[in-house]
């Protein structure tokens, strides 16, 4: 009588270890660099601290072309101290990380990776459950608290909107003024040479403190530069491996 | 305690009262979370440095405060200890309450509650987000379906439709299937809940594997022990509800023993966390012991809602007096909600630069905004609510209620042999 039982149960026990096992297969699969397979074009931007005024212009520029409202900024200047007595500025956009906390972490897959490397946001899928802002080390994401209606204070002084505004409710950040690198490619020009085709803020930069290109192109101006100079990225012990790339402050340069 | 009983008629009954007490509260809150839907988040103290706060703290306390189901039913079906079946009886209602209550705030807190399908259709099946929601709602469907023979009770439904009554109390059958999803699904879920913070490298303070393991443990000591401590309270309010006190007394001796283990991890826990400096985790550990959260974490947490309810519950004498007993169970219950809204807040509020250089240190600000409490109040009143309504027509705290399956063997296996 007690026999079967015991079998009944046993079986139970282990479907209900196996069942649990299986649906925390995918959970721990170890991180990948991206889930999409690189495509020919691996975008990139180097920020010369040297040359950076802390103008905000890039602010601006990025505010208008994307229509972001005046108490969101993608691209963040600060302060970041002094060298040899030259205010020093590090300006930060979204850094399109290779391995990024924020498409880890998002429960419904509105944050991935374009194939060239671009970390995108689908806002037709977002939530707002913010669990990205919370990931992201960097605090590249905005929350929309708020709906954005009237005029854009930065348009048309800066630029026009060339994406669609987003709604309440939903994160938004930088994505390397994705649209522009469409359309420039798809009338055959080259993001990071074409200003049209280039992000807006390194555009706008007065000082060209920012360089755009590809880093699957070795003659390209990044692979050049990173080739040539010393650069860092932001919190690169994390392991995040961004694709905004800084040279230092270097106060001859600043005289 | 009832109109009912009372020989003198009375205007407003002492459950009359606690009834409108309640109502007065959820409509309040309903009022407050239509503002919320309507106006936006904007009108909380949430910000982009502190983007989850009260809201997150009630969910994830009553997510925890319904761990009792999962445990007490694998203890009952699992293990097969029948004579606990009555406790799961009420754990299960409980949790049925708490997991309605989780969705309840989840609902407020997401910029976009008109997509909170998304999670089910658009899978990110890396994501420890994704992963509790879907167990959150399967283990929900699993809760109404465990709920099926309680709801069965209802004498009203009994009378008007018994046959849909039948129907709902034979569900009771599949009661071993439904507590091995349950175990399976709370496994995940309740710990991920814990791993949803310790996964986040950019917060030194959460960025740890035990995280999961201490919202686990505290999550099943304090779900036993607000189903205990709501049978005794109720056994005291109203004859509604009968109790055998020795399976309670049990059950609150049990408690006593997981939070000897959580101590135990805990302790570790900190030792590991301590030990050297480490930037933006030091400074959270100094939030809890010496700033601002230090009363919630020594007082609520560590001795009041551990110590204090440990010792109160292992040693025989004060756990057999009802008060000490009482008193020490819903210390534990503060306690486990002490612990998650410090969790939440002290890894928020410690703000770590990226910037080159030396690690510098910010910190955020947040206090909840009267809207975010009036909607929070209104989902625990709606849960107390809920459950004294329970209590009252549902008899889901009486420990002489013997479910059909009592009657042994061979109705239990029948699903199995029609498989």
């Amino acid at each position: 009588m007690s026999a079967p039982k015991i079998n009944r149960r046993d079986f139970l026990k282990v479907a209900g270890v196996g069942v649990t096992a299986l649906a925390g297969l995918n959970l721990i699969r170890p991180a990948e660099a991206s889930s999409v397979t690189p495509g020919p074009h691996q975008w990139a931007m180097v920020i010369d601290q040297s040359k950076c005024t802390g103008c905000g212009y890039c602010t601006l520029a990025c505010r208008a072309h994307n229509d972001v409202p005046p108490e969101i900024s993608w691209n963040q200047v600060i302060e970041t101290g002094t060298v040899s007595g030259h205010q020093v500025f590090l300006a930060r956009p979204c850094m399109q990380c290779g391995h990024a906390p924020c498409v880890d972490v998002c429960p419904v897959k509105a944050s991935y990776y374009r194939p060239d490397g671009i970390v995108m946001m689908d806002y037709d899928r977002c939530i707002g459950c913010r669990y990205c802002e919370v990931a992201c080390p960097y605090g590249a994401r905005s929350f929309n608290w708020e709906t954005f209606n009237g005029p854009n204070p930065a348009v048309p002084e800066w630029g026009e909107p060339e994406v669609a505004r987003r709604p309440r409710g939903v994160v938004e950040k930088c994505a390397f003024c994705y649209q522009r690198i469409d359309r420039g490619l798809s009338l055959g020009m080259t993001p990071g040479v074409d200003t049209d085709a280039t992000p807006a803020c390194v555009v706008a930069c007065p000082v060209k403190a920012r360089i755009f290109g590809d880093m699957k192109d070795p003659e390209s101006n990044v692979s050049k530069l990173l080739r040539e100079r010393a650069s860092y990225c932001l919190r690169e012990d994390l392991g995040t491996a961004p694709r905004v790339y800084y040279l230092n402050a270097n106060p001859q340069e600043m005289e | 305690m009832n109109a009912a009983n009372s020989l003198k008629p009375r205007k407003i009954s002492p459950w009359m009262a606690w009834v409108g007490f309640l109502g007065i509260l959820v409509v309040t809150g309903v009022a407050a979370g239509l503002l919320v839907f309507w106006k936006g988040l904007s009108i909380t103290n949430l910000s982009d440095l502190v983007p989850w706060g009260l809201w997150i703290s009630i969910d994830l306390s009553s997510i925890a405060m319904s761990a009792g189901a999962f445990s007490l039913c694998a203890v009952v079906y699992l293990l097969g200890l029948k004579r606990f079946e009555p406790v799961a009886r009420t754990a299960t209602f409980i949790g049925l309450i708490g997991y309605t209550m989780a969705l309840l705030t989840l609902l407020l807190d997401i910029g976009r509650p008109d997509r909170f399908w998304h999670s089910m259709v658009y899978w990110n099946k890396h994501s420890l987000l994704w992963e509790v929601t879907m167990c959150v709602c399967l283990y929900l469907s699993v809760l109404v379906l465990e709920s099926m023979p309680i709801f069965a009770r209802f004498d009203w439904l009994k009378k008007r439709w018994p046959k849909l009554s039948g129907m709902m109390s034979r569900v009771h059958h599949y009661a071993p299937y439904l507590a091995i999803a349950g175990l399976g699904l709370s496994m995940l879920h309740q710990s991920s809940l814990g791993a949803l913070y310790g996964v986040l490298k950019a917060r030194p303070l959460w960025y740890r594997p035990d995280v999961s393991v201490l919202f686990i443990i505290s999550a099943v000591a304090g779900g036993m022990a607000l189903t205990v401590f709501a049978s005794m309270l109720s056994a005291r309010v109203t004859k509604r509800v009968n109790v055998d006190d020795s399976i309670l007394d049990r059950v609150a001796w049990i408690v006593g023993w997981i939070l000897v283990g959580y101590l135990y991890f805990r302790f570790w826990d900190a030792l590991a966390m301590t030990y050297t400096y480490e930037p933006g985790r030091t400074e959270g550990l100094r939030l809890l012991t010496s700033g601002p959260l230090s009363f919630n974490f020594w007082v609520g947490e560590i001795l009041l809602g551990t110590i204090v309810p440990m010792v109160l519950l292992i040693n025989k004498r004060t756990r057999s007096i009802q008060l000490w007993r009482m008193l020490a169970l819903a210390l534990v219950v503060g306690g486990v909600a002490a612990y998650r809204w410090d969790t939440n807040l002290s890894g928020l509020i410690i703000v770590l630069s990226y910037l080159p250089g030396e690690p510098a240190i910010g910190y955020a600000r947040y206090v909840p905004s009267l809207v975010e409490f009036l909607s929070g109040a209104g989902v625990v009143a709606y849960g107390l609510l809920a459950f004294s309504l329970g209590v009252r027509y549902l008899k889901v705290i009486n420990h002489q209620v013997v479910e059909e399956h009592a009657e042994e063997g061979r109705e239990v296996t029948q699903p199995a042999a029609a498989d």
